[in-house]
């Protein structure tokens, strides 16, 4: 297993220095003189030469890009992630004060899709094609469809119409309101949430039916066991494998969604930050911010394939 | 003389054979409707919304673009179904054409990303070594943003308008063509057609295109149905963060960010733009599942996986 899991984490650190570059290429080798993405084409054009290289010069852009590169690698690992252009704000500021809003909505998020998800599945395979099976599927095929930023407005507008509520809009940590650190997070919470869970249903429908036809759990039933017992302690752990890649692998719609959902919500998380950074082209912001995201990304996916192989010793043998 | 008679009009029958039922377009499509009668009603409704796109001057109600101050964040009434905005434009006729850059986003993206990944994974499955192993760290470094976020990082860089936006999400569907393409170019390589083929002298470039591209057709078109309503929603996002196609024209994505900049949004702004985009996203959904059971009954679960990230073990 420890051979496994520093396997996994050499090829997840791998493919974080990948990320790093294609993030890095993309922001400072693509768009041309970063000074017309600050001042626009206008103001780059009013700026004397002088200026423009001293700018540079305070930005860290004039060096080459290979030395930009590792200073930005190095300022990674000290966990100083450099400056806003605009706000003079720090980037590990952002993150410490923002980060929690999103990572604690992610986390309900998951909770809550694993919450619904889950029992839709199993009730529907195990009655396929019944009234409750159609149901769960037409809805589940619906959430698939439904944007879930627009999901998250017509909820603000419906509370907003109905109870004259309004969610704070500045950030509130759990340690100082909780009461008011869960208005923000829930509504974002459970439109991600059922989303994913829509998904997670789908999928453990579709692997609990692949598995109860198995002989072993032909066999379950033949020697008498109960039928919930049949599915809780044969049916569902076998099933359950490709529904946790699934939720790893979900977790990147969330951290994506989570970006459009914010801003539907009014939540001042770090999806906001990252919209209102890239809105004003502030580079080294949304350097930072999306290479953060992948982090997490990663993080997840080897995470869940570590869960994959301690739940299932073949793989961690091979 | 009887029998003689008998022989040649048994001769006459042989000769006449009824032929085979043609296999006409239309005879498909109706054998198509019968086994997925959703999958059917979806295509129609996709069809009758890129008929919509289409036909936008001839059906919308008035220009798209055109203010009125007189009526301003009207709501919907008998002159205009679904409400004004705040500057008095006709929702209607904006979600009309919305449906123009929706669809030309999805289609032109879609069709960019997966021929792009297709081709790339045919490759790599066919060639395999180490070109295999470096396109198949590329794809999980691709893989490892989430999409809307690779895709906001792509379009702040290349600018945004509607080129930079088909090109943003066209690259954050290259991974899955390339994944799920290349592994069926890894079944077909080990087929006896393809040894075949390459035991007769058959260039690398000439077996790929002519062997194993043309099998490789029916996930390829899988594949691109099923990621039509990922991009809509996609596009409509970046338009709704304010880094797609940008105002005036309009977008759903777009319609629905200018809803926000009242106090307290208007329902019929909100509603309607969104409205359009699930309906349209669901209608591809289901249309794309009744292609996949159509096309490869087999693909369904594995490819399931696949889309679900096809990882090893």
């Amino acid at each position: 297993m420890r051979k496994y899991l520093l396997r996994r984490a050499a090829f997840g650190l791998s493919t974080l220095i990948g990320v790093s570059l294609i993030i890095f290429v993309v922001l400072r080798i693509l768009p041309g003189d970063p000074l017309v993405a600050m001042f626009g084409l206008e103001g780059f054009a009013k700026l004397a030469p002088d200026d423009r290289a001293r700018i540079m010069e305070d930005l860290g852009l004039s060096d080459p890009l290979p030395v930009q590169y590792a200073r930005w690698m190095h300022d990674i690992t000290t966990g100083s992630l450099g400056r806003s252009f605009f706000r003079g704000e720090k980037v590990s500021e952002i993150i410490l004060h923002r980060g929690p809003l999103s990572a604690e909505i992610g986390l309900l998020a998951v909770l809550i899709s694993w919450l619904v998800g889950l029992p839709v599945g199993i009730i529907s395979a195990f009655r396929p094609n019944s009234l409750s099976d159609n149901v769960a599927r037409s809805l589940s095929i619906l959430f698939l469809a439904i944007p879930g930023f627009w999901l998250g407005m017509l909820i603000v507008l419906a509370t907003l119409f109905w109870f004259n509520y309004k969610t704070p809009l500045v950030v509130v940590h759990l340690w100082q309101d909780p009461w008011a650190n869960l208005q923000l997070i829930v509504g974002p919470a459970i439109v991600l949430g059922l989303g994913q869970g829509a998904y997670i249903a789908r999928m453990a429908r579709s692997c609990l039916l692949e598995v109860i036809r198995e002989d072993y759990v032909r066999t379950a039933r033949a020697k008498g066991l109960k039928e919930a017992l049949v599915v809780m302690r044969h049916a569902l752990p076998n099933a359950l494998l490709p529904v946790i890649t699934l939720s790893g692998i979900l977790m990147g719609f969330v951290l994506g969604g989570s970006v459009a959902v914010e801003q539907a919500f009014g939540v001042p998380g770090l999806g906001r930050a990252l919209v209102v950074a890239v809105i004003e082209r502030d580079t080294i912001v949304v350097q930072n911010l999306v290479m953060l995201y992948a982090v997490i990304f990663v993080f997840i996916n080897v995470a869940v394939d570590l869960s994959y192989a301690w739940l299932d010793p073949r793989i961690r043998y091979r | 003389m009887t029998d003689a008679r008998v022989g040649v009009r048994a001769a006459l029958a042989v000769g006449r054979v009824e032929p085979l039922p043609e296999r006409s377009v239309t005879r498909e499509l109706a054998g198509f409707a019968r086994r997925n009668p959703m999958a059917a009603a979806a295509g129609l409704v996709g069809l009758l919304i890129v008929v919509m796109a289409i036909t936008a001057p001839l059906i919308a109600p008035s220009d798209p673009l055109k203010t009125d101050f007189r009526r301003m964040a009207n709501p919907p009434d008998a002159r205009s179904f679904f409400g004004t905005d705040q500057v008095g434009r006709d929702t209607l006729s904006r979600v009309i054409y919305g449906a123009r850059s929706s669809l030309i986003v999805a289609f032109a993206s879609v069709l960019l990303g997966t021929t792009v990944g297709a081709l790339w994974g045919v490759a790599s499955g066919y060639l395999g070594g180490r070109f295999d192993l470096v396109s198949q760290r590329i794809t999980e470094v691709l893989q490892s943003f989430p999409d809307l976020i690779l895709a906001m990082a792509i379009s702040m860089a290349i600018g945004t308008g509607m080129p930079a936006v088909i090109v943003a999400i066209a690259i954050t569907r290259i991974p899955f063509g390339n994944r799920v393409i290349r592994s069926v170019a890894l079944t077909i390589r080990e087929l006896a057609y393809v040894e075949a083929a390459r035991a007769a002298g058959g260039s690398a470039l000439r077996v790929m295109t002519l062997h194993v591209l043309p099998q490789c057709v029916a996930p390829y078109l899988v594949l691109a149905t099923a990621h039509l309503g990922v991009a809509i929603i996609i596009e409509a996002a970046l338009g709704f963060l304010g880094v797609g196609i940008p105002p005036p024209t309009p977008t759903w994505g777009n319609m629905l960010a200018d809803s926000l900049t009242s106090l307290v949004p208007h329902w019929w702004l909100v509603f309607f733009p969104g409205l359009a985009i699930t309906v349209t996203v669901l209608a591809f959904n289901l249309f794309g599942d009744g292609i996949r059971d159509t096309l490869d009954p087999r693909l369904s679960p594995a490819f399931l996986r696949m889309m679900a990230g096809g990882r090893r073990g």
